[in-house]
């Protein structure tokens, strides 16, 4: 564990079994001792200990499967633990019950934020339970003042009067936040449990909902923050607890800690994060093989760009920039308004995700749940795309097919291993994400098109994923991948296309694609060396300035 | 419990229950061999159009006009034969593009004009009806009365009228086409999740109007077999809609839980059909035919719920069929 590390009232737990009296940091908001949950004959969760003070931001981190989630689902009374004790606000909490733990205080803002993006803030603060009423009917401006009083006190400076889809994603976080926190709703919020907020929005709104995050904590209330992205841990915490294979490995106070050292102790044996300048670049005589010209749809305004063989190009931009749309586009899933798209001289028709697909392109979307048939078995979802190569008149070959999982759940080192006849919905994220990768690595296509492909995922998958880009990559294809994740952009990718109102603004190449003239070139301040600076073939080490994960 | 299969082979064990249950109770009436006729023969048309809303259903779409194309295509096979003197191969085969042309239509309505499935089966089973009474001139048609036609589903085949025969070659063609075909993979696919289907390259439009030809098109056949079998009937067709959902439903949780497939509602009508058979033996009283097909469609759409596999599809299922399920008074299994 962390004995080797100087021992701060904050951070680490006292010996499990008795409460902290009182506590030396003033009295804790969360007390955690000997929390256990095993299913069947996973051991979810080994004995826990855990305390977070009043108004502290404690960071948990961990790869998919180390217990996190099971951990919040314990909290939230979801699950009922094997055994162990904890203490909100000093009083015990029953376990196993979600009425009891909202009384106690816990609150809970998930991925899925739960928002209805067709109704108004307000109705979103109110819908689920208590508009202010008078007489039976909604008092609309005692309800409109409640509202302001509950954003405000969330930091959320917002009209609740406007509708949640036109709201910034960081925005529609804090709402949610603020629904969490209200008043009217029960007992005053000690502990506010925030599951990958940051998961879905772009690196500019990562700073407002970090501020966001603050002012919670003014108010006395301790956060437990939930994400894979270190430097915004490093950033916001003041305390991090690391889980692994169920078992909490390290929690301890962030300012001992930098990026590489809590990627140590979350990988455990170091993950060798990817780093294309590493590699061979791609010869600048390489034949085209995608062709984007002028085209216009959605937020798209008139993009041309080509891709080679063996090129990876990336995609960035804020949200709104036509980053989210592009690959879309391209593929056919978004119908084009204008302009053309040829694979290697074939013409793709718009909006035909087949025709698409025949012509050698390939698309993973950015929401898995567009992406997952459920239902379907991790196999079935596997060959989906392809099912001819397993169809001889007059049946489809479905032992071929299990041959053909089980190899690309070897390869792509798929976990659980044996788990090709089981829902893919019932994977872990990253390994869902693994074997989305796998179908279309099957197709041999000419472009893969990824839309946020680490989105979700581990440390350990991320880099694994990332060499199967350059793999593919080196292996013949091209691919584009299109990221709110400037690091992983500067990671894989020879070369940056930064759109900005729905044009590619600048492009960057070689040793200009740091995090600075990214951030620079998507927010449009500040020249950012327009067009192409050196010619691609920069040597290696210009990608590493320490932001790169 | 899963050795045993309780779960996925319930209705087996319920169906080898009933059984033993009426064979000790009435012996005499029930474990005859007229007993087993009669239950397969009077079930094949229910099982068929069992198998007609499982192909729709595996892709996510309902279609409701079933019963009402039953309806129609008896009574134009009938009309065209008692009234305009035609063979019977013609009238089968007008009859039968009827069915055909209704699933395009159906299709159009859902694919391209963006109308909920729900919606526009409904309508069109409603448009169906009124075009039954015009072809009906709105008196009930008479049976053909040639050999021919009543030996199309009446001829004794080892003890069995020849229908049962028909229905167990269209279960094992809609079995290969749903299980073992590309096309049948590519259904289920789109009744999963359709924007995961059409981003793996899955036409979704193509498949969902395939999908509803076939539903028109297998009810057409089945509307010219029960037409042959017991003559034309104005109300049949919908009193066969709600038994053909429930067993859809009850079969999606037998042999394959979470996934709509052809044995399973096979199962299903059967089982059904040898409990309402027996309880009437004992009883003889006429309303447990609705009673048992519309308990079990409630509890098979429970079930349902309780099942992780297929939860989205069927729980958006289960919805739309809360609207579906007041029809004309059902009578599935007259003897």
């Amino acid at each position: 564990m962390s004995d080797h590390f100087p021992m701060s009232a904050v951070s680490d737990v006292a010996e499990p079994g008795l409460p902290e009296p009182g506590g030396d940091a003033g009295e804790a908001a969360l007390e955690v001792h000997g929390l256990c949950k095993t299913f069947g004959a996973t051991r979810a969760l080994l004995p826990l200990d855990l305390r977070v003070g009043r108004g502290e931001v404690h960071a948990l981190v961990g790869e998919n499967g180390s217990g996190k989630s099971t951990f919040i689902k314990l909290l939230s009374g979801y699950h009922k633990p094997d055994a162990g004790e904890v203490l909100v606000g000093g009083r015990e909490l029953a376990l196993g019950s979600a009425t009891a733990s909202h009384a106690a205080g816990c609150r809970f803002v998930h991925q899925d934020l739960g928002l209805i993006a067709s109704e108004t803030v307000l109705d979103n603060l109110y819908a689920g339970n208590g508009y202010p009423t008078a007489f039976g009917t909604v008092n609309g401006r005692v309800a409109r003042r409640l509202a302001a009083e509950d954003l405000a006190r969330a930091g959320v400076d917002l009209d609740p009067r406007r509708v949640v889809g036109t709201l910034s994603p960081a925005e529609q976080t804090g709402v949610a936040i603020a629904r969490a926190l209200r008043r009217s709703d029960g007992g005053g919020p000690q502990l506010l449990v925030l599951d990958e907020p940051t998961a879905r929005l772009p690196d500019r709104e990562v700073g407002v909902l970090l501020a966001l995050v603050r002012s919670v904590t003014k108010a006395g209330v301790a956060v437990i923050y939930v994400s894979h992205r270190i430097d915004e841990v490093l950033e916001v915490a003041e305390s991090v607890s690391v889980l692994r294979d169920g078992r909490k490995v390290a929690s301890r106070p962030v300012s001992g800690l930098d990026h590489s050292g809590l990627v140590a102790l979350l990988a455990g044996d170091g993950v060798e994060e990817v780093d294309v300048s590493t590699h061979v670049p791609p010869p600048p005589d390489a034949p085209v093989l995608l062709t984007v010209d002028n085209v216009t749809a959605g937020r798209l305004r008139e993009v041309s760009f080509e891709v080679r063989q063996r090129e990876v190009v990336g995609i960035a931009g804020i949200t709104g920039s036509g980053r989210e749309t592009i690959l879309s586009a391209v593929f056919g899933g978004l119908p084009r308004d204008a302009g053309e798209v040829t694979v290697a001289g074939r013409p793709v028709k718009g909006g035909r995700p087949d025709d698409g697909v025949a012509a050698g392109l390939a698309y993973l979307p950015p929401e898995r749940r567009n992406a997952v048939v459920s239902g379907q078995t991790a196999r079935e979802n596997l060959v989906l795309a392809a099912l001819r190569v397993h169809w001889r008149w007059p049946l489809l070959r479905r032992r071929d097919e299990r041959a053909e999982a089980r190899r690309w759940f070897g390869r792509l080192n798929v976990r659980p291993a044996t788990g090709i006849e089981q829902p893919l919905s019932s994977f872990s994220g990253g390994n869902q994400q693994k074997i989305l990768f796998g179908k279309w690595l099957r197709l041999d296509p000419k472009v893969l098109l990824l839309d946020e492909p680490t989105q979700g995922v581990d440390i350990a998958t991320k880099a694994a994923l990332h060499k199967e880009i350059l793999a593919a990559a080196e292996a013949g294809a091209c691919a584009v991948v299109s990221s709110s994740d400037a690091g992983e952009l500067i990671a894989v990718c020879h070369r940056i296309l930064v759109m900005r109102d729905g044009r590619i603004a600048v492009t960057l190449i070689g040793k200009d694609r740091t995090m600075a003239n990214l951030t620079r070139a998507s927010l449009g301040t500040g020249a950012a060396s327009n067009g192409t600076a050196s010619n691609g073939t920069a040597g290696p080490g210009t990608a590493s300035d320490g932001t790169a994960a | 419990m899963s050795r045993l299969g309780l779960d996925r082979f319930s209705a087996l064990y319920l169906g080898a229950a009933f059984i033993i249950m009426f064979g000790i109770w009435t012996p005499r009436l029930f474990l005859t061999m007229s007993t087993v006729d009669t239950v397969a023969s009077s079930q094949a048309i229910g099982a068929m159009l069992g198998i007609a809303v499982i192909v729709p259903l595996a892709t996510g779409v309902f279609d409701l006009s079933i019963g009402a194309v039953v309806n129609l295509t008896a009574v134009i096979a009938a009309v065209l034969m008692t009234q305009h003197n035609w063979n019977m191969w013609g009238a089968i085969a007008v009859a039968v593009a009827a069915g055909i042309i209704i699933g395009v239509v159906n299709g159009f309505i859902v694919v391209k004009l963006k109308v909920s499935a729900f919606i526009a089966t409904l309508g069109t089973a409603t448009i169906i009806g009124a075009v039954q009474t015009i072809v009906a001139n709105q008196t009930q048609p008479l049976q053909a009365s040639s050999t021919l036609w009543q030996n199309l589903t009446q001829y004794e085949v080892g003890g069995f009228q020849v229908i049962v025969f028909y229905l167990l070659a269209i279960a094992l063609f809609f079995w290969w086409l749903l299980d073992h075909t590309p096309m049948g993979r590519q259904l289920y696919a789109v009744g999963g999740n359709p924007e995961a289907a059409r981003l793996s390259g899955i036409n979704v439009a193509k498949w969902t109007w395939v999908s509803l030809i076939i539903s028109a098109t297998l009810s057409g056949v089945a509307g010219v077999l029960y037409c042959s079998l017991s003559g034309p009937s104005l109300t049949f067709g919908s009193a066969l809609l709600l038994p053909a959902y429930a067993a859809a439903f009850l079969g999606s949780t037998q042999l394959k839980p979470g996934r709509f497939n052809i044995w399973g509602t096979i199962i299903a009508v059967y089982v059904l059909a040898i409990g309402i058979q027996g309880l009437q033996y004992v009883t003889g009283v006429q309303w447990l035919g609705d009673m048992f097909n519309g308990i079990a469609l409630v509890v098979a759409v429970a079930f349902a719920a309780l099942s992780p596999g297929l939860k989205s599809r069927r729980k958006r299922a289960a919805e739309a069929a809360g609207g579906a399920a007041p029809q004309k008074t059902p009578e599935p299994v007259a003897g």
